[in-house]
């Protein structure tokens, strides 16, 4: 009956850990499909264009994830980003999101 | 003839000047910047690993070394909306201008 129990509740806790799990970005992949952002963010995402563009090189993967799907979704509205993110599949997200977060910038956590 | 062409150039000119124009920008105070920042950004986005809560979580995104420019206009879109994240939306509408700009031109030093 223990045993039984534990394998019940170990496999309600196995199928919970994909929910809380990022689904990997491949940084390779996304160097990839970085060129259409190079254009305005610049080499790597650190070097925007205008200084009302952010730098994207070293923020955080997720967030960059969560920025793009609040674009694909409209719930933030830019009229390049929403565009460009509508074109994008789940993966592709992530894939540009682990290339930028690997770059090299300035941007820190300052208190 | 080269009269009308000559004032159809001076016409076009400032036009031109205008469209190539870039973002004004924020003339912020970072000192003035800094006591703000300290009261009100910090506590998030001022240590390490702190994430955001409620829909969706994923750690808030660096600020430090980021454009001033492009951290005014966040802040702004907090405010109309063009953004939604509830907490930066409820502390972006409390800012005035200068305050925008300080804080922007704090995040942003190089």
């Amino acid at each position: 009956m223990k045993i039984k129990s534990s394998l019940i509740l170990l496999s309600v806790l196995s199928l919970s850990l994909p929910l809380t799990a990022q689904a990997a970005g491949n940084a390779a992949e996304g160097a990839k499909l970085s060129e259409t952002c190079k254009a305005c963010h610049g080499e790597g995402g650190a070097k925007p264009i205008q200084p009302d563009y952010p730098v994207l090189a070293g923020q955080h993967a997720d967030y960059l994830v969560a920025a793009l799907n609040q674009y694909k979704s409209g719930k933030r509205k830019n009229a390049s980003m929403n565009g460009f993110a509508a074109a994008l599949k789940p993966q592709d997200i992530q894939n540009l999101a682990a290339y930028f977060a690997s770059q090299p910038s300035d941007l820190k956590v300052k208190y | 003839m080269k009269k009308i062409a000559l004032s159809a150039f001076l016409l076009v000119l400032p036009m031109a000047a205008l469209a190539q124009a870039p973002a004004a920008p924020a003339k912020g105070d970072p000192a003035a910047g800094k006591a703000k920042a300290v009261a009100i950004c910090s506590g998030c986005h001022g240590i390490p690993g702190t994430k955001t809560a409620y829909p969706e979580v994923y750690n808030v995104p660096k600020i430090g070394g980021q454009n001033a420019d492009y951290l005014a206009a966040a802040l702004r879109a907090y405010r109309s909306g063009d953004r939604y994240n509830q907490t930066m939306k409820g502390l972006a509408s409390a800012l005035s201008e200068k305050e925008v700009a300080d804080i922007a031109a704090y995040y942003g030093q190089k």
